[in-house]
């Protein structure tokens, strides 16, 4: 809702500053987007008269005019169409300085002395309209400052109406929420006494129909004949012009007015294209269809409500008018509308049509059904006034859908113990009364309180408490911290582990990413999924904002490819990232199944941000990947439960490289993959390097249980390390050479660790010699060579045997 | 035989002499040994007092010693020079001005780290954290929060439909009525998660992320709501950050308020940010509304509580002087890196 400040005052007494009006406006909850001047500065632009016109000796397009500013004449060169003598109109003396922000100096254009310039509306930011230089009325005094002869100086504020207050979507409602602060009552600007003169039904040369009092509980008409179709005088389209809206004409602009001005649309028929003289607000019936008057077509549906003629729709009831009523420069009668519709029933057909208007806003929040016959008095004395024509005495007023408001009992205590501040009864009564709002005493705990009818919002006591606390100021009621019983409620486990494998994750390089829920629906066959994958079975968004964000994601990791692809384009080539997230699989029509996903992306230099001088510039492999997952499983105490495994049947990870995927395998089931992108997966995405995932279903990690922390006291006595180097056919994973030696049962084995493993020079080929290391240690004693020889020896036959290896000389 | 009296002299020549030659810090050690340690020369002197005439063993024996403490004066003394002097450290000097050698390491997302301290002062004030679907029943994102179908409320969530009654929640206040359902009062909880709208410019994305917060028992006023607002704000912002609460409209509030605070980019002055207002709306709140309770089976005139809002991506925003929100949910690195 826009307004000026000299419009504000028009209807209320106040000496305030528009900051400060702005101010008082955002604390009483009517949010203030904007307090900005209305006019440019037009310091230097005064107004003038042409006192005579000669052409320019050298120029066909130009004249010279002899300008009387007051106490002196000036030469001014000018080029427009308009200029003559007679003409008064603005001039910018040299010095001003023009919105466009041109200085104005003294000239020789073609040769001839020019002093200023002659200036049309939209030079002087104004209007937008250039039709040649500033026509002004003849009667304003040369010499005046041009922004006080127009009162162009004006302050523009623009409210965030919340939708609980149609009331101030009005010039009035907002002056009656600035009269409450400051303690003053409105001045209405109509200038009669109430009640109205009746609008009676009797012989009136036209007829109104209201099918139903729910859609439509109050509507008015009244006739104007013979009316002059001209353009509004400047105070009215000044008003328009500096809250945005377009002046049309006369007759239009007056219901605009009016509709700022009180809160309740018209709407004005050119009468003689009503059939039959008559109105009927009624359903619409199917198969009807109306253009409006922004020149589309609409077919109707009887949810809608219209207004309509003799024989057909000539308007959507409060939205906008039909094009075969609308009033044009023919136009000789009009009939005029002030209605009350349904609130309801106007979203409703709003929404069908998918309309929104000034009128709209304001009928879908609800209009005050006793401001109907106000505003229409106010708008046809306008046109008296104004001379656009002839109203003719009477009027329809139809208000049987009219409700009085119901009282509300309001409570002291109730009040005081909900706002947390102790008021008495009067301090309520004030802050209630000082917004037109009428309350009577019951008792001393207890007011009636009887909303006025503009306050279509108050319904119940606790928003009449809203009220007060309002009137009073929030920042008036006391803070205070909450009396409660203490309580400690349990953790989400899902959300415990989450965040511990974010820090892992972290600790160990990566950085977390967010991606969008929502994807493309590509990402299916970039990664080759196949037809059945429960990945291919997407949630689809009805309404999305792009096709590459219109299904909801059932996995994480086509997100972290767009991200590896966005930082590898911008030069971030070494990338770890993770997300923790949800992930939808559809479940009909219920609600989807929304598990939560660990995905990770490893490309790049292995040690990220590790100087190159000691870290070089190895890119990383498969081995830190797998590493990497070691790691989380280990810090989630879940190191000795979840292993990773190989030579797992891997059609779920078509967008694997084959022979490189790891199965994360935890209680007997599959939790998630690890491995690497296969070249064509990266080149569907755009990645130009590279690059290994994780991905885990952390849902199903959530399940199993970590080892419990359990003391082991700590070895007393020192351990021995003895190695051996066999020579192995280079087919033997090197991973079951060391669970044979887990296995063999040796309890003098402390740990065993590969530390070489090596073909080429000295080696057979098809073979390769691993270096194994082991740990021997005694809980009881001090190992002897002698013993670690026996054991020792035993193993080294042991391995020889089961892998058909044979010992290397050093 | 040299008697001892000269034995131990000449040590003490012998030795002052190497000591002062000394040059080395390294070789300080084998000096110590040689004359100072368990089978050191004067140990080996020592252990031969017994055998000298008993009436001259206590001379000898105050002599030796006095000689042992002069010379380990002297070893610590000269242990000082050297250690000051840096002479001795045989190794190459080390440019110390190379890179250090470092371990990678990664950051939470700046949202994340957000909500985190969100959530960490609420549940400091023993609020109960609680997460709800994504994907939402219209019911609950509307309905339970009295926005019936065809409210004007309705036009302030651009929603994202999946179906007639499923959508992409426009905020986490179904988690007050899902949670009201289920428990009775008292209650405090919280609901962070993400949050979707359609609507995408420099300060909106489709997806961000909220948290819902809720207190209901008997007796809670406005003024408590105010109480543990301020502190969430003193303890999320600065100390003597100024806070203002303005009425609003939420259909599932009433009274309703917006919360701001005093402008941190500009101080309260006036800026771009603040649109010159000095003001920064960071959250709504309000009390819920007797309709809300009365669908989950509350009496209002029985119980009374608040319920508030903020947006993470928001608060990060002001808190890092964040100037377009899509760089959230782009995964930059170099945008990543800097939180």
């Amino acid at each position: 809702m826009k307004f000026t400040f000299n419009w504000l005052r028009e209807y209320i007494d106040t000496d305030l500053e528009p900051v400060r009006i702005a101010d008082h406006l955002t604390m009483l909850g009517l949010e203030v987007d904007a307090c900005v001047p209305c006019y440019p500065d037009l310091t230097g632009v005064v107004v003038a008269r042409i006192e005579a016109v000669q052409p320019h000796p050298n120029a066909d397009k130009l004249v010279l005019c002899d300008v009387n500013v007051g106490h002196e004449r000036k030469r001014v060169v000018c080029g427009a169409p308009n200029a003559r003598a007679g003409l008064v109109t603005a001039l910018a003396l040299p010095g001003a300085v023009l919105p466009a922000g041109f200085t104005i100096k003294p000239a020789k254009i073609r040769g001839e002395e020019s002093c200023g310039m002659l200036c049309s509306a939209k030079e002087l930011g104004i209007t937008e309209e250039q039709v040649g230089i500033m026509e002004l009325s003849p009667d304003l005094e040369p010499g005046q400052l041009l922004s006080q002869a127009l009162g162009l100086v004006d302050t523009m504020i623009e409210v965030d109406l919340t939708p609980n207050r149609p009331d101030c979507a009005s010039v009035l409602g907002i002056a009656r929420e600035v009269g409450g602060v400051i303690g003053k009552r409105i001045k209405p600007p109509l200038q009669i006494a109430e009640p109205l003169p009746l609008l009676t039904g009797e012989n009136l040369p036209f007829s109104v129909e209201v099918e139903s009092s729910t859609d439509c509980p109050r509507y008015a008409a009244r006739l104007v004949k013979n009316v002059k179709i001209a353009s509004s005088p400047w105070w009215l389209q000044q008003r328009l012009l500096a809250v945005g809206m377009r002046p049309i004409n006369n007759i239009v602009d007056i219901t605009n007015f009016v509709m700022l001005e009180y809160g309740q649309p018209l709407h004005a028929f050119d009468f003689n294209k009503l059939a039959g003289g008559r109105i009927v607000v009624r359903r619409a019936r199917a198969g009807e269809s109306l253009a409006t008057l922004d020149g589309a077509e609409h077919q109707l549906d009887s949810e809608m409500l219209m207004i309509c003629d003799a024989e057909r729709p000539v308007a959507v009831a409060g939205i906008m008018g039909g094009a075969n009523s609308e009033v044009d420069g023919g136009t000789c009668d009009i009939l005029l509308e002030s209605a009350c519709f349904s609130a309801i029933g106007i979203r409703r057909t709003a929404g069908r049509l998918n309309m929104s208007t000034e009128s709209s806003y304001r009928f879908e929040r609800g209009v005050d059904p006793q401001g109907v016959p106000k505003a229409m008095e106010r708008a046809v004395q306008l046109m008296a006034a104004l001379g656009s024509g002839e109203i003719v005495a009477g009027g329809f007023d139809y208000s049987a859908g009219v409700v009085a408001p119901v009282p509300i009992i309001l409570r002291r205590n109730r009040t005081c113990s909900l706002l947390g501040m102790d008021l008495t009864l009067e301090q309520i009564a004030a802050a209630l009364t000082c917004i037109e709002i009428d309350v009577e005493r019951i008792d001393d705990d207890t007011l009636r309180v009887t909303p006025p009818s503009f306050r279509v919002d108050l319904e119940r006591e606790v928003d009449l408490i809203e009220e007060v606390a309002r009137i009073v100021g929030y920042n008036l009621l006391p803070t205070t911290l909450p009396m409660v019983p203490m309580s400690f409620s349990e953790q989400d486990a899902l959300r415990e582990l989450r965040k511990k494998v974010a820090d892992t994750l972290t600790a160990l390089g990566f950085y977390e990413a967010i991606n969008y829920s929502f994807v493309s629906p590509q990402h299916g066959d970039l990664l080759g999924l196949a037809e059945e994958d429960i990945r291919r079975q997407t949630v689809h968004l009805l309404n999305p904002l792009a096709e590459d964000q219109s299904v909801l994601r059932t996995t994480l990791l086509p997100g972290l490819l767009e991200n590896l692809r966005r930082n590898v384009n911008h030069q971030s080539y070494d990338v770890r990232l993770f997300e923790v997230g949800k992930v939808f699989h559809p479940q009909g029509s219920r609600q989807p199944e929304e598990p939560f996903r660990l995905a990770a992306v490893i490309s790049g230099r292995r040690n990220p941000g590790a100087p190159i001088l000691h870290a070089g510039e190895t890119p990383a492999d498969l081995l830190d990947v797998t590493g990497i997952v070691a790691q989380i499983f280990d810090r989630l105490q879940l190191g000795k439960t979840i292993t990773c495994q190989a030579g797992v049947a891997t059609q779920e990870l078509p967008f694997a490289e084959p022979g490189t995927v790891l199965a994360v395998m935890g209680g007997g089931k599959i939790l998630g993959w690890c491995g690497a992108f296969s070249q064509k997966t990266l080149k569907g995405f755009g990645v130009k390097q590279e690059a290994f995932f994780v991905d885990i279903d952390l849902a199903a990690l959530a399940g199993i249980s970590p080892q419990s922390k359990t003391f082991a006291p700590l070895p007393k006595f020192p351990f021995v390390k003895w190695d051996m180097a066999l020579i192995v056919p280079e087919g033997v994973a090197a991973g079951e050479m060391l669970s044979a030696i887990d296995e063999c049962g040796e309890k003098l084995i402390e740990k065993a660790e590969i530390f070489d493993v090596f073909q080429g020079k000295n080696i057979e080929t098809g073979k390769k010699s691993v270096a194994i290391s082991i740990t021997y240690r005694a809980s009881d004693r001090t190992l002897d060579d002698e013993t670690v020889g026996k054991v020792h020896k035993k193993n080294i036959e042991m391995m020889i045997s089961r892998f058909n290896g044979q010992l290397r000389e050093a | 035989m040299p008697s001892m009296h000269d034995e131990l002299l000449r040590l003490k020549a012998a030795a002052g002499d190497e000591l002062a030659s000394i040059s080395q810090i390294g070789e300080l050690e084998s000096f110590r040994v040689k004359y100072l340690g368990r089978k050191g020369e004067f140990t080996l002197v020592l252990r031969q007092l017994g055998q000298a005439p008993p009436e001259d063993r206590p001379r000898l024996g105050q002599l030796a010693n006095e000689i042992k403490q002069e010379l380990e004066s002297a070893f610590a003394e000269r242990e000082a020079i050297l250690a000051q002097s840096g002479v001795g450290t045989s190794q190459p000097t080390v440019d110390l001005t190379l890179p250090g050698r470092t371990l990678p390491f990664g950051k939470l997302h700046p949202v994340t780290q957000v909500m985190d301290t969100v959530c960490a002062i609420f549940e400091g004030l023993g609020f109960a954290v609680a997460e709800g679907p994504d994907v939402e029943v219209d019911f609950y994102n509307f309905e339970a929060l009295n926005i019936p179908p065809h409210h004007p409320a309705r036009a302030m969530h651009d929603t994202f439909y999946i179906s007639d009654s499923l959508l992409l929640r426009t905020h986490t206040s179904p988690m007050q009525a899902r949670i009201m359902e289920k428990e009775r009062p008292p209650l405090r909880m919280i609901a962070p998660g993400k949050v979707y709208r359609c609507d995408s410019d420099i300060t909106h994305t489709p997806m961000f992320h909220q948290v819902e917060g809720f207190l209901v028992d008997r007796k809670i006023s406005f003024a408590d709501l105010k109480g543990v607002l301020s502190v969430f704000i003193t303890k999320m912002f600065a100390k003597n950050t100024p806070i203002r609460f303005r009425p609003s409209f939420f259909p599932f509030t009433e009274p309703s308020a917006e919360v701001d605070i005093g402008c941190v980019i500009c101080g309260g002055k006036g800026c771009r940010v603040c649109k010159h207002t000095g003001w920064l709306e960071i959250l709504g709140a309000g009390m819920i509304d007797p309709e809300v309770f009365k669908k989950v089976g509350y009496d209002p005139e029985e119980y009374s509580g608040f319920a508030f809002g903020l947006g993470i991506e928001r608060i990060a925003m002001l808190k890092y002087g964040i100037t377009d929100i899509r760089l959230f949910y782009e995964n930059d690195l170099r945008f990543l890196s800097q939180f």
